[in-house]
C-alpha cells in the first residue's frame, strides 16, 4: 500500500531510497553484505516503494540486518519468522513481503513454521540464509552442518546427519524453489526478483558464505561449483522431478536459479471462500459490523 | 436443599448418545415456555462412552448458575445412572431408558430415604415400533420428561420441527415418538409441580455460551483476522466464528500451533487488521514468548484464554480459574499488560470489545480469561448490550504525513507512542525484538535502553488511572464480605438472590473483572467495612487473593477455594455460609 507522499508525488524508486544510516555489524565479507545489497536492487529494479515494503527478519545474523534496508521492517522471534510474516501479507496483500532467516532458526527451532508455511502457500518471499552454522551464538552446528564437522559444542564432530533445504521444500507441494549464491549479487538480484513477483510462497536457499565459523565451503568453494540451472538443456522450470535431480548435488556441482515454479499458484488469502467476492484489504476493513441477524439463531 | 424459584433436569448418558442434543432442545423449549433457564455440561474428553450430563437449572427469574442436585434424572445409559443417582434431591424422579436396572444396596437406601420415584421408559422399543427407528429414542424421552414437568407439549414440538427442518422426512417420525413419550404411562410420578411462579414469555431471549458473546464480541470490535488452533474449552470460538464467516466476511483460520497463531496475530496486528486469537492455559504456555514480543515492539496483541484445570492436559473437559497467574507473569522481561477475566454473557461480549480497544491504545498484549464454565455453558439474556464504540488510536493520514520515523516509539510520559500503520506513511520505522530507539533501530546504549524500558512499564500507570475499580454487590452491611473473578460471581449473586430462604445472614461481594493491573481502592473500603472477608476462587491457591494481599498488605484469613474441575454450586457457598467459620480451609 504506497503512502500519500508515493500517490501524490510518484517518482522511480533508487538505491538509496533502501538505505539505512545504520551502521552494519558483520564480519569482513560476511555473505550477508551481498544479500542486502541484491534485495535492495531487486526491489529498485521492481520499482517498489519502501512504504510498500515490509521485511520480517528472524534472529541471528541476518537479523542484525533489519534496521540496516529501508522500508518498513519487523524484526522477531527466533524461528518464528515465518508465521509473523504470512500474517503480515493476510493483513494486506498490496504490501510487499520478504522475510529472511538462517539455518538455524528456520531449519532447527521453526522447521514446522516452514512445512506450513509453503504448503499453505501464503504470499511471502522466504530468503534463507545457509551459512551452515549459528554464527551469533558463536558457530554451533545447525541443521545443515554435515556429520562429523567439528563445531563449538561439538568438539568431536556434530553427530546428525544434515538436511537438504531444496530437497525438503520440493516435497512440500512448494510452488517456488530457488537458490543462489551469496557471492553472486547479480544471480541473488535476479533470483530475488523473481521470487517476489510470483504469487505464493517463494523459497530461495541463499549458499552464504561465513568467514568467521565456517572455514569449510569459503566464498571461493561455492564459486568453483554453482551454475545456473538454466545451463542445463531442455530445463523445465515446472517439473518437480527434474527440479528434485538438478538440485541435489551439494557438494560437486551445485545447481542455482529458479529450480521450480508453479506458474498456477494461487496463493493462500485467495484460497478463502468467503472472501472471494470482497476487493477490500483486511486493514481497510474494521468497522463495527452488526450482530442481529447473527442473534436469530440464539433464539 | 430446595429452592423455591429453581428446578432441575440432568439429562445424562455416555458420550456421542445425544446428550447435548436433548440437553439443547430442553433448554429451548423451555425458555419458549416462559422459564430463565442455565444449562451446564459435564462431559468427558473422549467422543464415544463414558459418562456425560447436560444440566438444566430453570427458574422464573434469572439464573446463571448450578445446583449439585435436580429434582429429574434423565438417564440414557447404565452407567451414567449409576453416576449421577446421588445426585437427586429429596422427592426427586428419575427417568430412564436402561434395560434391566439392578440397584446396589447402597444406591435402594438413597432411593428409599429420599424417596425417589423410579420410572423405566422403553424408549428405544417403542422408538422402533412407532418412529421406524431406534435412534428416535431420546425423542420419546423428550416426551416422558415433557410429561413429568407438566408442561404444553407444543412449544417442545415447534422445537422439534425446527430441529429438524431441513430433514422434513423424519419428522413426523420424530412427533409421533413425542407424543408416545408424552403419554407414556409413568406408573405413581406425581407429575412435578416445578414450584415455579408466573412466568412473563421470554420466547425472544437468547440462549448463548460465553464463548458465543465473545465471538460476537470479535465481529462488533471489527475484528477481521481470527487464528486459533483447537483446544478445548475454547474451540467452540473457532468452530462459531468459521460458521459465519459468509456473513461476516472474516478471515478465519486454523493454524498449525500456537506459536505461530500467535506470531500470526503480531503480524497481521503490524500490518492494521484487527486481529483476536484464543486458546486455554497449555496453549498459552507455548505463545508467552510471543506475548513479550507483542510488549517490547508495542504490537496490540488480543488473546483469550479459555481455562480448564492443569498442570499440563488436567482435566480437560471441566472447569478452572487457575490460569490468572500465567496471564499476570507470562513471557519474560518486564512490561505493562492488561488482563482480563470474563464471568458471563454480557461481559464476555463487552470486555472483547474494550480489549481490543485497549490493546491498539497501549499498544500492549491484552488477555481475557474465561472458563470452561463460562465458555460452553448456556446463558439466558434477554438481549445483547449496545456494542462499544472502536478506538483504534491510529494517527490520521494527514497526521501521517507530519510524523517522523524517530515518532514511532518515542520516549513519552504516558508511554503510549504515536502508531501508524505500514504503508501509512513514508517515514518508515522498525517493529524490533531488540532493544531499539524511537524508530526501531537496534541500539544496547545503557540510557537509551533505560529511557525505553521505562517508558513501556509507564503504560501501567497511565493504564492504572483509566482502569475501573471493582464492582460490589449485595448488602452494604454484610456479615461475610467475598471477594473473586470470574464465574464465581455468577454463584455468588444467585445465591444473594435466594439467601433469604435460608438464613437471615446477610453477604457481599467485589467482583474483579478488570483483573491486572489491580485497581485496590473500592477493595480496601470493602474490606474495612468486613466482618468476615472471605476470599473465592475456583483454584488451589487463590491467586487473585495473592495478587490482592501483595498490592495491599490485607491478607486473607479465610479462603472458599475449589480445584476438582466442577463450578462453584449454589450449594457450596450456601453451606459454607451456614456453616460458619470451621469450614473455611
Amino acid at each position: 500500500m504506497p503512502c500519500n507522499t508515493c500517490v501524490t508525488k510518484p517518482k522511480p524508486t533508487e538505491m538509496k531510497d533502501f538505505s539505512s544510516k545504520n551502521i552494519f555489524t558483520w564480519c569482513t565479507n560476511c555473505g550477508n553484505y551481498g544479500i542486502n545489497a541484491a534485495v535492495k536492487r531487486a526491489l529498485v529494479s521492481l520499482d517498489i516503494k519502501p512504504c510498500e515494503t515490509i521485511t520480517c527478519f528472524d534472529i541471528g545474523c541476518n537479523g542484525n540486518g533489519s534496521d540496516k534496508i529501508g522500508g518498513y521492517s519487523f524484526h522477531g522471534l527466533h524461528g518464528r519468522v515465518i508465521p509473523l510474516a504470512c500474517g503480515v501479507t493476510l493483513a494486506n496483500t498490496e504490501n510487499k513481503v520478504i522475510a529472511f532467516g538462517g539455518d538455524g532458526g528456520t531449519l532447527g527451532e521453526g522447521i514446522g513454521h516452514l512445512v506450513h508455511g509453503v504448503r499453505g502457500n501464503y504470499n511471502i518471499t522466504f530468503i534463507l540464509h545457509n551459512n551452515l552454522n549459528y554464527g551469533l551464538t558463536k558457530g554451533q552446528a545447525s541443521p545443515t552442518t554435515k556429520k562429523d564437522m567439528k563445531m563449538n559444542s561439538s568438539p568431536d564432530g556434530q553427530t546428525s546427519e544434515n538436511l537438504h533445504p531444496v530437497r525438503f521444500v520440493l516435497s512440500l507441494e512448494s510452488t517456488f524453489v530457488a537458490r543462489t549464491f551469496s557471492g553472486d549479487v547479480k544471480h541473488m538480484e535476479y533470483v530475488f526478483k523473481q521470487a517476489i513477483n510470483h504469487p505464493g510462497f517463494s523459497f530461495v536457499e541463499v549458499l552464504q558464505s561465513c568467514p568467521t565459523y565456517n572455514k569449510q565451503t569459503p566464498h571461493e568453494w561455492y564459486q568453483e561449483r554453482v551454475y545456473d540451472v538454466s545451463t542445463i538443456e531442455g530445463y523445465d522450470t515446472n517439473n518437480r522431478v527434474q527440479a528434485l535431480e538438478a538440485g541435489e548435488d551439494i557438494l560437486e556441482k551445485i545447481a542455482i536459479g529458479v529450480l521450480y515454479q508453479d506458474k498456477k499458484s494461487i496463493p493462500q488469502i485467495q484460497r478463502q471462500f468467503n472472501r472471494t467476492e470482497i476487493k477490500t484489504q483486511l486493514v481497510e476493513e474494521t468497522n463495527q459490523y452488526p450482530i442481529e441477524n447473527l442473534l436469530k439463531k440464539f433464539m | 436443599m430446595n429452592y423455591q424459584h429453581r428446578f432441575v433436569i440432568k439429562v445424562t448418558g455416555e458420550s456421542g448418545m445425544g446428550v447435548n442434543s436433548v440437553g439443547e432442545i430442553l433448554a429451548k423449549s423451555l425458555k419458549n415456555s416462559g422459564m430463565y433457564v442455565f444449562a451446564y455440561r459435564e462431559y468427558p474428553s473422549l467422543i464415544k462412552g463414558g459418562y456425560a450430563s447436560y444440566q438444566l437449572d430453570i427458574s422464573d427469574k434469572k439464573i446463571n448458575s448450578s445446583s449439585s442436585e435436580c429434582d429429574i434424572l434423565l438417564s440414557f445409559s447404565r452407567l451414567s445412572l449409576h453416576k449421577y443417582l446421588k445426585s437427586l434431591r429429596k422427592g426427586g424422579t428419575v427417568i430412564h431408558s436402561v434395560i434391566k436396572v439392578i440397584f446396589t444396596q447402597e444406591e435402594n437406601e438413597i432411593i428409599a430415604n429420599r424417596e425417589l420415584t423410579v420410572v423405566y421408559v422403553p424408549a428405544r422399543e417403542m422408538a422402533i415400533t412407532i418412529g421406524g427407528n431406534k435412534i428416535m429414542a431420546n425423542t420419546v424421552m423428550l416426551g416422558a420428561v415433557w410429561q413429568a414437568m407438566n408442561l404444553d407439549l407444543s412449544k417442545l414440538k415447534q422445537m422439534i420441527e425446527s430441529q429438524f427442518a431441513n430433514k422434513p422426512n423424519v419428522i413426523p417420525g420424530n412427533i409421533k415418538c413425542l407424543e408416545a413419550g408424552f403419554i407414556q404411562n409413568l406408573g405413581d410420578i406425581s407429575k412435578s409441580n416445578l414450584g415455579l411462579g408466573k412466568t412473563d414469555n421470554f420466547t425472544d431471549d437468547l440462549l448463548l455460551t460465553g464463548n458465543h458473546a465473545i465471538s460476537l464480541g470479535a465481529v462488533s470490535a471489527g475484528v477481521r483476522a481470527f487464528y486459533a488452533y483447537p483446544m478445548t474449552p475454547s474451540s467452540s470460538i473457532l468452530s462459531y466464528l468459521s460458521t459465519i464467516t459468509h456473513e461476516t466476511g472474516m478471515l478465519v483460520k486454523q493454524i498449525e500451533d500456537e506459536i505461530s497463531v500467535a506470531n500470526m496475530a503480531i503480524g497481521s496486528m503490524f500490518a492494521g487488521a484487527r486481529t483476536m486469537i484464543a486458546t486455554a492455559g497449555g496453549g498459552f504456555d507455548l505463545m508467552t514468548e510471543t506475548v513479550s514480543l507483542s510488549a517490547i515492539t508495542e504490537t496490540p496483541f488480543m488473546c483469550v484464554i479459555a481455562q480448564r484445570p492443569g498442570p499440563a492436559t488436567g482435566l480437560p473437559t471441566w472447569t478452572s480459574s487457575s490460569d490468572l497467574n500465567i496471564a499476570v507473569y507470562a513471557g519474560h522481561g518486564e512490561y505493562t499488560r492488561l488482563v482480563l477475566a470474563a464471568s458471563d454473557i454480557e461481559s464476555c461480549y463487552l470486555l472483547t470489545q474494550v480489549g481490543l480497544n485497549f490493546a491498539e491504545k497501549y499498544q500492549i498484549p491484552v488477555l481475557l480469561l474465561t472458563e470452561k464454565q463460562i465458555a460452553e455453558s448456556f446463558f439466558q439474556v434477554d438481549k445483547m448490550p449496545e456494542a462499544i464504540e472502536i478506538q483504534r488510536h491510529i494517527i490520521s493520514d494527514q497526521e501521517a504525513q507530519n510524523v517522523k520515523s524517530e515518532d514511532r516509539f518515542a520516549v513519552t510520559e504516558s508511554g503510549i507512542s504515536p502508531r501508524w500503520l505500514p504503508g501509512q506513511s513514508e517515514s518508515v520505522y522498525k517493529a524490533n525484538s531488540d532493544e531499539h530507539t524511537g524508530d526501531g533501530s537496534l541500539t544496547e546504549e545503557a540510557d537509551l535502553a533505560w529511557a525505553m524500558y521505562n517508558k513501556r512499564l509507564r503504560k501501567e500507570d497511565t493504564l492504572l488511572q483509566e482502569l475501573p475499580e471493582p464492582i460490589v454487590y449485595g448488602d452494604s452491611n454484610p456479615d461475610i464480605s467475598f471477594v473473586g473473578w470470574g464465574s464465581v460471581k455468577n454463584t455468588i449473586l444467585d445465591v444473594i438472590d435466594c439467601l433469604s430462604e435460608f438464613t437471615d445472614k446477610k453477604i457481599a461481594y467485589i467482583h474483579y473483572e478488570y483483573v491486572y493491573p489491580i485497581k485496590t481502592k473500592a477493595f480496601k473500603d470493602f474490606a474495612k467495612n468486613s466482618k468476615r472477608l472471605v476470599l473465592i476462587e475456583n483454584n488451589a491457591t487463590g491467586q487473585l487473593g495473592q495478587i490482592i494481599t501483595a498490592k495491599t498488605e490485607i491478607p486473607f484469613w479465610e479462603k472458599l477455594l475449589k480445584c476438582d474441575g466442577r463450578p462453584f454450586f449454589i450449594e457450596d457457598i450456601i453451606e459454607f455460609i451456614l456453616g460458619g467459620e470451621e469450614n473455611a480451609m
